[in-house]
């Protein structure tokens, strides 16, 4: 699997024409065929296909990911002593942690309010409030994520002044006391987190409902309504905790669009995750960052899987019991 | 057709999907102006009689540039849509059918494409292609086709062994008349359903990638770089930022619509 991965993110950097001798030698009209050809060795570009695939894998594995060709050579990956014992951060290494904590964070709104719309409106089928939050659910798969943050901006940010609309920290963030660094990060974050939740919101709303309309067809639910259980317990209780158990896979599938969805959200409100750390580096054929997020990227979905699959095992009991395959 | 009538869904789905689709074929007969005619003179005009949806940083019209950006975005849908479904049934149907080794080897490779985010994928491509809107399509179809592939090859799992199929095999029908004639045509909804959701997420990733600047790029005009432009002006010009919003909203809504209002009109348990 994971050489699979490895290969396409390799594979695609090929299948460009040009590479970055041609970008880093076109702004420099100085740059002679012979100085591009020491660059090309530098890179070891100039070797076959295979063997570059080989000597990157060979890193890969020793988890050097290489250093940007952009951004003054900073490692991609993990940060890097000189001799002197000077620290460079990993491109990554800072990026990421933002990245994760917003898309944690959306995972957890998306969670609580699609639970909660998904219960209210099976509950309440067909009436209006069901048709309610069914178009929702319909606007938020079809609205535009980065349209949407265009006019949350222009609302909170331009017009009324509420919110600040780029960056992660204000001017003068180090002045600030723990506690206000705190709520000026959550101030900065209230905008990119709504709009990388909302489409994760709607289809989870959606599956919640469809869910639970299932199960309270079911015959151990009117069981417990004969038994004579109040209506909330029978719904709260008996019922979602069957309707959420799905969720956890559900969630382990969302986690490449959630960090793909990134890009945009990020590049945006100028928040310096690994979404825009990526475009930046796609606007510069910076290769080494591209196939470094590319893999971690894919990594991280990997163990999102996992994580699923472990989670549904120990939540389930039919699962752990080996019942049900 | 009666019952598609009487589903609220898919009607309205449908015809916003052909309102759209009358007004981008006949985009070059309506439109009061040339899409990328510069007119120094009307910069940034609010919406008016002379310009119903005003005009843009360059003064062009923007009520004609949303109504060639509607080309670009049906023509975008349904390209990639095609190249995807046309390897998600090919790759799926050798899966369904053959299983063993040709079904493990294709469904590895399907789970690798799905563990790689796809948006990264779909941008790291086209950075290093130039920017076009062939290469778009090209390469949101090519990152888009693991979902039918796995439909296909689920509906093959469990037609393979329906008494007319194995029939078909007795007789000495080749493999592909098999596929083409009989597994093919049994399995057509949920590949249709699919694939009209499909057009309406190709729709939504077009706009991010003009959004972005690697899409559709000037002058042609797409609903996403005309927001682009919306971002620089939003602070004086709503009109730029408002009404191709607005467009791709109208159209992914229409598209999925359509596409959940299939789904109950073509499932033979909801035919009563």
């Amino acid at each position: 699997m994971l050489i699979g991965i490895s290969l396409v993110s390799f594979f695609i950097m090929h299948l460009a024409p040009g590479d970055v001798t041609s970008s880093e030698a076109s702004f420099n009209p100085k740059a002679s065929e012979e100085s591009r050809q020491k660059l090309r060795e530098l890179y070891n570009l100039d070797k076959p296909v295979i063997i570059q695939y080989g000597l990157w894998v060979k890193r890969i594995v020793q988890l050097d990911f290489g250093n940007s060709f952009a951004s003054h050579q900073k490692p991609v990956l993990w940060e890097r002593t000189d001799k002197s014992g000077n620290v460079t951060k990993g491109l990554i290494q800072e990026s990421l942690p933002i990245t994760l904590m917003i898309n944690l964070l959306g995972i957890c709104i998306i969670f609580s309010i699609s639970i909660f719309l998904g219960t209210l409106s099976a509950v309440r089928q067909n009436t209006w409030v069901d048709r309610s939050i069914t178009l929702f659910v319909f606007i938020g798969f079809a609205i535009p994520g980065f349209w949407l943050a265009l006019l949350l901006m222009y609302w909170t940010g331009v017009s009324n002044q509420w919110l600040p609309i780029s960056g992660l920290h204000s001017l003068g963030y180090q002045n600030l006391s723990g506690f206000g660094q705190f709520i000026d990060l959550l101030k900065h974050l209230v905008l990119p987190v709504s709009i990388s939740s909302l489409s994760g919101l709607a289809g989870i709303s959606l599956y919640v409902r469809n869910g639970m309309l299932d199960i309270l067809h079911q015959d151990f639910i009117t069981t417990a309504r004969s038994k004579g259980l109040k209506e909330s317990k029978v719904v709260f209780i008996h019922a979602l905790k069957n309707a959420i158990l799905p969720l956890i896979t559900i969630i382990g599938l969302s986690i490449p669009g959630l960090i793909g969805g990134s890009v945009i959200a990020e590049s945006i409100f100028a928040i310096p995750g690994m979404g825009k750390l990526f475009y930046d580096s796609v606007l510069m054929r910076d290769f080494p960052v591209i196939m470094g997020i590319l893999t971690i990227g894919s990594f991280l979905t990997l163990i999102g899987n996992l994580l699923a699959d472990v989670g549904y095992a120990w939540a389930d009991p039919r699962v752990r019991k080996g019942l049900v395959k | 057709m009666n019952i598609f009538l009487k589903n609220p869904l898919a009607l309205s789905g449908l015809i916003i999907i052909l309102t759209i689709l009358i007004l981008a074929l006949i985009a070059p007969i309506i439109a009061p102006y040339d899409p990328s005619f510069i007119d120094i003179n009307s910069i940034l005009f609010p919406p008016s009689i002379d310009h119903l949806m005003g005009t843009d940083g360059l003064g062009r019209d923007v009520f004609s540039r949303m109504l060639y950006g509607a080309q670009i975005s049906l023509l975008v849908g349904f390209v990639a849509v095609g190249i995807a479904s046309l390897i998600g049934v090919i790759l799926g149907s050798l899966a369904g059918f053959y299983r063993g080794w040709v079904d493990s080897l294709i469904m590895r490779f399907v789970d690798i494409m799905l563990s790689i985010p796809t948006f990264f994928l779909i941008l790291a491509v086209i950075a290093f292609l130039t920017p076009s809107i062939w290469n778009i399509m090209i390469v949101i179809g090519l990152t888009s086709w693991m979902g039918v592939t796995r439909l296909v090859r689920a509906e093959f799992f469990s037609l393979r062994q329906r008494e007319y199929v194995l029939a078909a095999e007795t007789m000495g029908s080749n493999h592909f008349s098999i596929i083409v004639k009989h597994l093919l045509p049994n399995s057509l909804t949920p590949i249709i359903v699919s694939s009209v959701l499909g057009i309406a997420s190709a729709v939504l990733v077009e706009s991010g990638l003009s959004f972005l600047g690697l899409g559709v790029q000037a002058p042609t005009a797409s609903w996403g770089n005309i927001l682009t432009d919306g971002k620089e002006y939003i602070q004086f010009a709503w009109w730029l930022s408002l009404f191709p919003g607005l467009a791709i909203l109208i159209t992914v809504l229409g598209y999925n619509l359509l596409g959940e209002g299939l789904r109950d009109v073509l499932d033979p348990k909801n035919k009563d």
